[in-house]
């Protein structure tokens, strides 16, 4: 299928407002509308000025490790696949953490010696995606039920708890200092954000990657190495989702294997509503630390809005079904004007233009490389 | 010629017709399915002779009839080249509605399968309209849908449960239809070969596998690619309606926790890929998801039976999904590197090309 061909036409051109940046822009309207509507609204989401446990930064404690899964799930999907082990490898580097402290390892070398176990983990996931040449999706769904199981049972019957009170205040519930009470997850996850940002944006690897997302073929062919790009891609959202499940230790102060899962579906939710193209190839990270950010408020404003807490967790799915209709609806009239549409009903084959009208949108296997 | 000689010719071609037959046969998925499920059966029941006992082997099929359902519509989905992740709400939703009504009310069964059946269509055919006509990728609409109809059974379900339902659910729920085989197994067999069925012998059916295998192609070919979608959507959301009724009558039970208290999700896309169906869509049917989601449920249930760690449930599902697609992977390049190497061979003379075919 030329579904491929069919995206060229809308490649990001330097210096031209392009559907991106109209989409970054309603994002950006969207976060203002809602933070101005809580914040001015509801006293209780305010919580009395920039800072404290009660306020709306304060209240980021909720959703930021989901966003840092949001942004390590967002590299695979750039790059065309999709890892649906995020939330597993969470929870299970969280209890590799916790079960080394318990063995007696000082608890920052756990720490960092639980991201690189979970790190060399998504390595090995694509490299068997990449090796066998199997579908992502059911590679890191298979691997997610096994982590999810090592989980259950290293962590036995009790959960691991009892972590040091610094170690819950630097990752978890804790804040700058007394006086700007700034959320230290918050610092974390900027920190985080830069790096994603400037890796995907700013770097040869990160060309390389929505390259390899957006033409796997055409990557080949460029010489870049494909499948070492995927691996990279996967090592580095197994790598974000343990310092995530590393924070979530430390804020529920246990390590638990019921914790991450539920992080998934939001952080797909968050990278797609960011602009990222699910197929890969397309999107910005700043749309997606902007999502987070969207969909992370949306709950608690909702919340202290006095929303049926139903209600509130329907939410960000009617969001999403809502932004990319409306997106798609906005987008299919653009750059295509009638004789275009004749020609992709009634000209000859395999041009440009005729696929979008032909090609429904199906899943994305044609993407593999012989 | 002689007779002799004729005769010896034919018994060697058809001997080698036989052969190829077999071979053909063994590689689908579904016979080497039934016969590890079997050795599975076998080997327990060895060690642990109560699992072969006619009401455990009654239970599991009812166990994994709930499943198959599931799964029969997921594979509809999947040859379309779809996924659909909200079908343990769209189940959930079903189970509850069919349930507090009956709860309330009596209702029998049968008056319950058009509810449960039109929940489903409703559901589907939303999920449809995101995927056929917003362009919306299936796994995306999916999980957005899946969100929004968690939220719907939470409403439906006030925070109450269904808990005393009319006996009859029960009796269609645990009791037998002849000795080791329950009521329940009827749906699912009645739901397999008749999607089997249509898949197979219909023009709608074939035109799903067109679809999946080249959907340039097949619109091209004049099917009406929208509608294909948009069925295919339909049908897993009313079977998914349909495991609801089947859900209620197997745990005689149902809240807002229904479809996600037993990973049906996973399960049902895991059931399909071992089944031999694959999620790039145009291969595979819905005979080998129904095998597969009673090799499931058998294979889950010997692991507690044998002792070992329960924890271990969800990596015995992982690690068989796993094996199911490095087969699938094996078998695919087996077949390409034979036909590349056969290539190789009579590219270099063309003489022996025809020597070869004959």
């Amino acid at each position: 299928m030329s579904v491929e061909v069919a995206k060229a036409p809308r490649a990001r051109r330097r210096g031209r407002f392009d559907t991106d940046d109209r989409w970054m822009v309603s994002l950006v309207i969207l976060l203002v509308v809602e933070l101005l509507y809580f914040n001015l609204g509801i006293s209780s989401f305010w919580g009395g000025g920039w800072g404290g446990a009660t306020s709306f930064l304060g209240e980021s404690e909720s959703f930021l490790y989901g966003s840092m899964v949001a942004l390590g799930v967002m590299f695979v999907i750039f790059a065309g696949d999709i890892d649906l082990s995020v939330g597993y490898m969470a929870s299970f580097a969280g209890v590799m953490m916790a079960e080394f402290h318990i063995g007696g390892m000082n608890i920052w070398i756990a720490s960092v010696l639980s991201v690189v176990i979970a790190a060399v983990i998504g390595a090995v996931q694509g490299l068997v995606i990449t090796y066998f040449k199997l579908e992502s999706l059911l590679v890191t769904l298979a691997g997610g039920y096994i982590l999810n199981s090592a989980a259950v049972a290293w962590e036995g019957p009790v959960p691991p708890y009892n972590f040091p009170n610094s170690y819950d205040s630097a990752l978890g519930t804790g804040t700058l200092s007394s006086a700007i009470q700034i959320p230290n997850q918050l610092i974390i996850f900027a920190v985080l954000a830069v790096f994603a940002t400037l890796l995907v944006h700013r770097t040869r690897f990160g060309r390389q990657l929505v390259l390899v997302g957006h033409n796997r073929h055409a990557a080949a062919y460029a010489g870049v190495r494909v499948s070492l790009t995927r691996i990279r891609a996967f090592a580095l959202s197994a790598t974000f989702s343990a310092i995530a499940g590393m924070c979530l230790a430390a804020n529920y102060g246990t390590a638990r294997d019921d914790l991450g899962p539920v992080l998934l579906l939001p952080a797909i939710t968050c990278v797609v509503l960011g602009g990222v193209d699910i197929f890969g190839g397309r999107g910005r990270v700043a749309g997606v630390i902007i999502a987070t950010f969207i969909i992370g408020w949306l709950t608690p404003g909702l919340l202290d809005d006095g929303v049926n807490d139903t209600w509130t967790l329907m939410a960000p799915g009617i969001l999403l079904l809502a932004a990319l209709t409306i997106r798609g609806v906005v987008e299919r009239g653009k750059g295509v004007t009638f004789r275009d549409k004749l020609e992709a009903r009634f000209g000859p084959t395999g041009g440009a233009v005729a696929a979008p009208t032909a090609a429904a949108p199906g899943g994305g296997g044609e993407q593999n490389v012989p | 010629m002689s007779a002799a000689g004729t005769s010896s010719a034919d018994q060697l071609a058809a001997r080698q017709q036989r052969t190829a037959q077999v071979r053909r046969f063994m590689r689908r998925r579904e016979p080497p399915l039934v016969i590890v499920t079997l050795l599975v059966f076998g080997v327990t029941t060895l060690l642990k002779p109560g699992f072969g006992a006619s009401n455990n082997v009654s239970f599991m099929l009812a166990t994994a009839m709930p499943l198959a359902v599931l799964a029969v519509g997921q594979t509809v989905v999947c040859l379309v080249r779809g996924i659909d992740l909200s079908v343990a709400p769209v189940l959930g939703i079903a189970a509850v509605s069919t349930g507090f009504l009956a709860q309330d009310h009596g209702d029998s069964v049968w008056s319950m399968i058009p509810l449960a059946i039109g929940i489903g269509i409703g559901l589907g055919f939303v999920n449809g309209l995101f995927i056929t006509y917003a362009r919306i990728p299936p796994i995306i609409a999916t999980l957005g849908t899946y969100t929004v109809y968690s939220g719907v059974q939470q409403l439906i379900c006030n925070s109450a449960t269904v808990v005393t339902l009319p006996t009859q659910y029960e009796a269609v729920g645990i009791h037998d239809f002849i000795a080791p085989i329950p009521w329940l197994v009827i749906p699912g067999i009645v739901v397999t070969v008749v999607m089997a069925l249509i898949l197979r012998r219909t023009k709608w059916g074939r035109s799903l596998y067109a679809f999946g295998n080249n959907a340039d192609a097949s619109y091209r070919a004049g099917i009406r690619v929208n509608f294909v979608q948009l069925s295919a959507y339909t049908v897993c959301g009313t079977l998914a309606g349909l495991g609801g009724l089947v859900y209620l009558c197997k745990y005689t039970s149902a809240g807002y926790v229904s479809g996600e208290d037993i990973s049906i999700q996973l399960q049902s896309i895991a059931c399909v890929l071992i089944g031999g169906t694959t999620l790039t869509g145009g291969k595979g049917g819905v005979v080998g998801s129904f095998i597969a989601a009673i090799f499931l449920t058998v294979v889950l249930e010997a692991v507690i039976v044998l002792k070992i760690n329960f924890d271990w449930e969800n990596a015995v599902v992982g690690v068989l999904l796993l094996a199911a697609i490095l087969v699938d992977a094996y078998q695919n390049r087996q077949g390409a590197s034979m036909r590349y190497s056969l290539g190789r061979m009579f590219l270099s003379r063309p003489t022996a090309r025809t020597g070869a075919t004959s």
